[in-house]
């Protein structure tokens, strides 16, 4: 009876706790790129104030599928959430493990292509078609990275991932991953979609691309989705490769860390072009992957 | 019940469902939907029996068997199942087409073929059943005529050559051990040298190998499956296709047996390493090239070889949850790419023929099953959480990573990244986006269209929340293949080395877009609107141009398509233009004139005289 409440609390817990920490990251994202261009930015509870007036303006909807496709895309991040540890919380790990994480990530950009799908613009059918070739440019790196993770300590579990680390060291200071953690921190940028991978969504160009038709309540549901996908990517960075926490608040410092220098490095650069985006991601962190792999087989055997 | 008896009614039924078709159509139309349904139901009836029994004897000597075991009684449910499901889509989708009685014939006929291949108990009879399969598809690949004809041949020509293969090896493992029993060859085949065994595997690789649509044997494939009726496709591509697979499995696990498999070769070269690999290299190339396609069913064509390759790879791999993923993506596979398939043949019903992505769109708001249909077996096809395709694809990559190959793993993963790709093209271009002004007054797809897919999309989501169902049967073929036991219970897989609890991610997804939802609607209303009413910096929107799907992934396209070129079929063609330039060659000695053949007479016994008189060889 006792565990059931934990497993309940945390299964609350969790998805409150990833959302605070996503739309803090969103704030705080628009504050240090203010004071990079040497303005003063916005609050940094700028992106609350925003959803709460969203979801009292009226939004335009292009039928079934543009509602169901924005919540399914919304409910698959919130239950990646549920299998990712954060700190010791972590309700779900046990069912599955990475490869289920890596499947229910498909949820989110599926349920937000369909919706954007059905609102028939082109501007929508542009981004989301770029969307996807950069999500497939970022999966060869990041699958090569998260196969040497696998093999590296013989299991799929995430928890037993983090617990190996914790018993010897963090994965980014140890022999051959350092470099997949490398090339994991290098794709970065591209899983967030932020600049300079940030030509799905590029406002000057196709008004936001699937956002454009997304209004009101649409709009607040798709920040807040923006949110989640900032908490997952930099959480199951944190996991694997800097030894997860012993507790939310370490967790959150480690996140912090990663998300500030990543930030930091990716202010400074224009826009790629998609097939430039995607020459860079196939080449360098690919490179490096292939190697924390390679040398991580000849380890092994 | 017995196994006659179920042959009897499967091909005796197709005989008189054409014969009948000559006298009424609607009495055709339902005998035809009574007979496949009844195949279903006997063959349900048959769970869990284990039968031989010879129904000839004296074929040159030989005995004519048929068997029933676990692995035929799993293959013979889907075969029937999927059969009675195309039967009653083709209901309305072959109305008024001519030769109809010959096109029930058929398909009755391919299903029966089918079902004597996987009841076979020895070697004659399996090629028997295994030429009538052939050269069915054939007639039925060819109904559309046009370039459906050329398809045909492609397909016959290089069925032919497995065929040859096939009696090859046969004949060889005749005179190696005097019999073609296939349980009587198992028990004394573990005598036989490993070259020997190798020989035999390549024979009969090749000729399973082109059924199942192996690179370098797939060249027929997309053709084939694009020109044929759609319902037939379904069963083209979901199962007829697959008993190639079935062959796979007998030679490698029933008669060759786990160990001789996997002690074939050493490390890097040993047999099935190098097989998996086929199988990795199967899933990346035909994935990619399946994204540069514009033809609806084309796509689909070249998914049926990437998946084939999931199968070959968990086959391959001899573990006992790589065989158990392998042969569940069997089923797996020929559910959504049926219900993919009969998707894209309501929309041709619909819209007249059409299935090229580039014109179409928007079809949601027309046909919104079709839509579900198409959502569902898109899903499955990728492998989302919640349907099947998903938990066959975890105990594959399971099994690879723990088995410590990341390698075939990562071939297997970036495929389903190109499978995304393609397959949200085929949501996108058919049914999302702007309806053109042709097709606003299009009518949903009829109730015999929408029933198979309806059934289709719940065995997708049903296997893949209570995988535990299918997972029995796979279990016990595993066993009798000689693997231990799997921890099967209803909502997944429970062994020692990792769970995977479909039922938590159920309910997480539930819960979680339920509160979602909740949140949706308890604020603000939306207002609906029409789809020309959208944002364009406040340009005047033309109706009818304003759906960008054509070159949807252009510039990926620009930069994967030099590599994607489909050399070995240009080999093939180059083969063909040889041979028919070399025929033609000879046809200008084979004249046809009499006078000339006289001729060729004369001048070779005048060359035997001139040889004898100058050197007196005889």
């Amino acid at each position: 009876m006792e565990s059931m409440v934990a497993k309940i609390t945390q299964i609350i817990l969790s998805p409150v706790l990833a959302l605070i920490v996503g739309v803090f990251f969103l704030g705080l994202a628009r504050k240090i790129m203010a004071r990079i261009h040497w303005r003063y930015g916005p609050p940094l509870i700028q992106p609350v104030i925003d959803m709460i007036k969203l979801f009292y303006q009226k939004g335009v909807s292009h039928g079934r599928m543009f509602d169901l496709g924005i919540i399914l895309s919304l409910a698959g991040s919130i239950v990646v959430v549920l299998f990712l540890p954060f700190g010791r919380i972590a309700p779900l790990s046990s069912s599955g493990g990475l490869l289920v994480i890596l499947y229910i990530m498909l949820l989110a950009p599926l349920g937000m292509a369909l919706s954007g799908g059905q609102g028939a613009n082109p501007n929508i059918s542009i981004g989301i078609s770029r969307k996807l070739i950069l999500s497939l440019g970022y999966e060869v790196p990041l699958l090569l990275v998260l196969l040497t993770v696998m093999t590296r300590y013989k299991t799929i579990s995430i928890m037993e991932v983090v617990s190996a680390q914790q018993s010897t060291s963090w994965s980014i200071i140890s022999f051959p991953l350092f470099l997949s953690g490398l090339s994991y921190f290098l794709i970065l940028p591209a899983i967030l979609g932020i600049r300079p991978f940030d030509m799905s969504s590029a406002p000057q160009e196709i008004s936001s691309g699937p956002m454009v038709e997304y209004g009101g309540k649409y709009l607040a549901l798709a920040t807040i989705e923006h949110a989640f996908v900032l908490f997952i990517s930099i959480a199951l960075f944190v996991n694997l490769f800097l030894g997860g926490a012993a507790n939310p608040v370490t967790f959150f410092l480690k996140m912090l860390v990663v998300f500030v220098l990543g930030l930091c490095i990716n202010a400074v650069f224009p826009r790629f072009r998609i097939e430039q985006a995607i020459k860079y991601l196939w080449k360098w962190p690919t490179l490096l992957a292939f190697l924390g792999l390679i040398i991580t087989l000849a380890i092994r055997s | 019940m017995s196994l006659e008896l179920l042959l009897i009614i499967a091909f005796g039924g197709a005989l008189f469902t054409y014969l009948v078709g000559k006298v009424s159509y609607k009495v055709r139309d339902f005998l035809a939907v009574v007979i496949s349904l009844s195949l279903v139901t006997f063959v349900a009836c048959l769970y869990g029996k284990s039968l031989e029994k010879t129904f000839y004897s004296g074929f040159f000597g030989l005995d004519l068997v048929l068997r029933l075991n676990m692995l035929s009684w799993f293959f013979a449910i889907t075969i029937t199942i999927i059969g009675a499901l195309s039967i009653i889509f083709s209901l309305s989708y072959i109305k008024g087409r001519e030769k109809t009685d010959f096109y029930f014939l058929m398909m009755l006929l391919v299903n029966a073929a089918m079902l004597g291949i996987v009841l076979a108990g020895d070697m004659v009879s399996f090629y028997i059943f295994w030429e009538i399969m052939s050269w069915s598809a054939f007639l039925l690949i060819s109904y559309n005529k046009g370039p459906a004809l050329a398809a045909g041949m492609k397909y016959i020509i290089m069925s032919i050559i497995g065929s040859v293969c096939f009696l090859v090896g046969m004949l060889s493992l005749y005179v190696s051990f005097d019999t073609l029993n296939i349980s009587q060859i198992a028990s004394v085949i573990g005598s036989a040298s490993s070259g020997y065994i190798l020989f035999i595997l390549t024979a009969f690789g090749i000729a399973f190998g082109i059924k199942n649509a192996v690179l370098p044997f797939h060249t027929w494939l997309p053709d084939a499956h694009s020109e044929a009726p759609s319902p037939f496709s379904a069963v083209l591509s979901g199962i007829l296709v697959r008993m190639g697979m079935y062959g796979f499995l007998l030679i490698f696990y029933v008669i060759l047996g786990l160990k001789s498999f996997l002690g074939l070769g050493q490390g890097l070269y040993s047999f099935h390493y190098i097989l998996a690999w086929i199988g990795a290299i199967n899933i990346v190339i035909p994935t990619f090239i399946a994204m540069l396609q514009n033809d609806a069913k084309r796509l689909l064509a070249w998914h049926g070889v990437g998946q084939g390759g999931y199968m070959i790879l968990g086959v391959a791999l001899g573990t006992k949850l790589g065989v158990a993923g392998g042969t569940f993506h069997i089923v797996n596979h020929t559910s959504y790419i049926a219900l993919l398939f009969l998707v894209v043949g309501a929309v041709e019903y619909r819209t007249g023929g059409i299935r090229d992505l580039n014109s179409l769109g928007g079809l949601i708001k027309k046909m919104p099953v079709t839509f579900v249909g198409a959502l569902v077996g898109a899903c499955g096809l990728i492998g989302v959480p919640l349907t099947n395709g998903f938990v066959s694809k975890w105990l594959i990559y399971k099994s690879l990573i723990l088995e410590g190959y990341p390698f075939l793993a990562f071939a297997a993963l970036i495929g389903t990244w190109g499978t995304i790709l393609s397959l949200y093209k085929f949501l996108h271009n058919i049914f999302l986006g702007q309806l053109p002004e042709k097709y606003r007054d299009i009518q949903k797809s009829p109730i015999s269209m929408q029933l198979p897919m309806i059934v289709l999309s719940l065995v997708i989501l049903l296997f893949g929340i209570l995988p535990g169902i299918p997972l029995k049967v796979i279990n016990a073929i595993g066993i009798s293949f000689g693997f231990e036991s799997l921890n099967v219970g209803l909502w997944g897989i429970t062994s020692e080395t990792g769970v995977l609890n479909t039922v938590n991610i159920f309910a997480a997804v539930l819960i979680a877009a339920a509160l979602v939802w909740l949140v949706f609607r308890s604020t603000a209303k939306s207002v609906p609107v029409a789809q020309e009413d959208s944002y364009a910096a406040g340009a005047h929107t033309p109706p009818d141009k304003y759906h960008y799907t054509a070159e949807f992934y252009n510039p990926l396209h620009r930069m994967i398509k030099p590599f994607l070129r489909d050399v070995i079929d240009e080999f093939y063609y180059w083969i063909a233009s040889s041979v028919r330039s070399c025929a033609g060659i000879l046809r200008r000695i084979y004249t046809g004139d009499v006078g000339n053949y006289v001729m060729y007479i004369i001048l070779f016994l005048s060359l035997l005289i001139f040889v004898q008189m100058k050197w007196k060889v005889w």
